[in-house]
């Protein structure tokens, strides 16, 4: 049966190379050039040469730059296949997914995905400095009320979920206390103080029920990773990460009618399609990447992608479950875009592919061939996506 | 009329929906056909799929279903409210129906607090809305 991801070419495309630049509150540079600096990183990483680079899919909100200009810059006579995707985290991983197809269908040999972003020292999400502005598309019914930046709205699914489940102000430190933990060794890392669950709960207040400290940072800087086809990457200097399964597609806004319940997890729409391409299920997860744009989105994922019923996370957490040393499903190993960095989700994908190449030092996973990889809930847009990655 | 920066970017699809706000009344896309109630203004039913539609207007009733205080606003329009509360409102017609707003209200806010719409004109063609407990008199 098609289009339940059961025909996904499931593990026929690599990840071979990854590329990035230093994640800073300025890069004094365009994002045309962080994504060529992080391309040439990448591009070496694999043992390749630019001039093998026949595919560019890059995601964003008219905030960086496109694969047109890129292939110009870097020569590419015959761009045989991009993606210029627009919107934001919600597609991060639908990127990889297209890659894979193009790669697997022969249409392109070897595919950049790459994400350049300036959100700091540029264009920044949380529409501070915008002055008289429009509102257009659905947006129009959300932003004259100053219903307008995802913390609101990820704030507002946080407070349902509360609501239903009796989730606390607590449970949501728990994991901004785990990703900065995570941080804390990693060289990448914007954030590397310790803070604890009295930091947590002492932080301002932004949309309450979300303190600063749910809130993610905001980064300048650039990920790419290379994708060629599973046989070619064999040949080449890494261990191939395989791309197993992705998933892309439908997920939960409040303009999106017939869903009665906002403390449902968007994941749940691409959850069975997800593990369905990559003919796997949650228990074959080693470890998880979760987009964390906030801390309530990790407690959505856990739950909308099968790792337990719902309600359940906040008990796990005290567990312990997700710690990376201990736990059984290590989360977020780099601090996350809490607080390694906001690349817009690509910064996960280089994290999972070190952790499954063993070269992640001291944050080093114990057990690390299989990774769950996600991307936005369908909170703000009504698009979710996410990727499975497998150590060959 | 309020002087706003921030205002919705009318098309074809909800520029009766903007101007009928400005003329203090909530309207929502409604079937003649099945009866379902559709939010956005869209241009086909998402219950039977027809087009027999028009913006019809509701009771402008509805109880709280979330709610956040927003202390930080970078929204020009709203930084003179901080902090002040945005709730998640569903309407009385149809339970899938969430519109969000400006809650203008004293009272302790709770899910399934009776809110009411008060719509706002901004221009003669464009509105917006907030919403107040369902006690004030309109």
């Amino acid at each position: 049966m098609s289009g339940n991801g059961e025909r996904f070419p499931r593990g026929q495309a690599a990840i071979v190379g990854i590329g990035c630049t230093e994640f800073s509150k300025d890069s004094g540079v365009s994002t045309f050039a962080l994504a060529t600096r992080a391309i040439r990183a990448a591009i070496a990483d694999a043992g390749l040469e630019i001039g093998d680079i026949d595919g560019l899919c890059t995601y964003g909100t008219a905030d960086s730059v496109s694969p047109n200009l890129l292939a110009q810059a870097l020569g590419i006579q015959s761009l045989n296949y991009y993606v210029d995707q627009y919107l934001g985290g919600s597609v991060s991983m639908s990127v990889m997914g297209q890659a894979t197809l193009a790669v697997s269908a022969g249409v392109a040999d070897c595919v950049i995905c790459y994400r350049a972003i300036n959100g700091r020292s540029e264009i920044r999400k949380n529409g501070a400095g915008a002055g008289p502005a429009r509102a257009p598309w659905d947006i129009q019914f959300k932003m004259p009320s100053g219903y307008m930046v995802p913390a609101q709205e990820m704030a507002m699914n946080a407070r349902a979920h509360m609501l239903r489940y009796g989730t606390t102000s607590e449970d949501l430190g728990r994991i901004a206390v785990l990703s900065r933990t995570n941080a804390l060794d990693n060289e990448r890392a914007m954030m590397r103080k310790p803070i604890t669950l009295d930091d947590y709960m002492a932080s301002e207040w932004i949309a309450e029920p979300f303190h600063k400290l749910d809130c993610c940072l905001e980064t300048d800087g650039a990920v790419a990773v290379v994708i060629v086809n599973a046989e070619r990457a064999r040949d080449l200097p890494h261990r191939p990460v395989l791309i197993q399964g992705a998933a892309w597609g439908g997920g939960i806004s409040i303009a999106n009618n017939g869903f009665d319940d906002l403390a449902e997890s968007p994941a749940r729409p691409i959850a069975d399609r997800l593990f369905k391409s990559a003919g796997m299920s949650p228990q074959d997860i080693d470890f998880a990447e979760f987009y964390d744009c906030f801390t309530y989105p990790v407690l959505s994922q856990i739950e909308g992608y099968g790792f337990c019923k719902a309600g359940e996370v906040p008990g796990m957490l005290k567990d312990g479950a997700f710690d990376r040393a201990t736990g059984t499903l290590p989360i977020n190993t780099h601090g996350g875009l809490l607080s390694e960095g906001y690349i817009h989700g690509m910064n996960h994908v280089y994290e999972a592919v070190q952790q499954i190449r063993g070269d992640a030092a001291h944050r080093q996973v114990k057990k690390h061939d299989v990774a769950l990889v996600t991307g936005q809930l369908g909170y703000v847009s009504g698009y979710s996506s996410a990727t499975i990655l497998r150590g060959a | 009329m309020a002087e706003r920066l921030v205002k919705p970017m009318p098309d074809r699809d909800t520029v009766a929906y903007w101007q009928a706000l400005a003329d203090g009344k909530l309207v929502v896309t409604h079937c003649h056909d099945c009866g379902h109630w559709t939010w956005p203004p869209r241009p086909i039913c998402s219950g039977c799929h027809g087009d027999n539609l028009a913006l019809d207007e509701v009771k402008g009733t509805g109880e709280v279903y979330s709610w956040i205080v927003v202390h930080r606003s970078t929204t020009p329009d709203m930084m003179q409210y901080v902090p002040y509360c945005l709730a998640l409102v569903r309407l009385d017609e149809q339970a899938d129906i969430y519109i969000p707003g400006r809650l203008i209200s004293d009272k302790e806010v709770h899910r399934g607090m009776r809110v009411r719409v008060v719509p706002e004109r901004i221009t003669d063609h464009l509105g917006d809305l907030a919403w107040t407990t369902e006690d004030v008199p309109a």
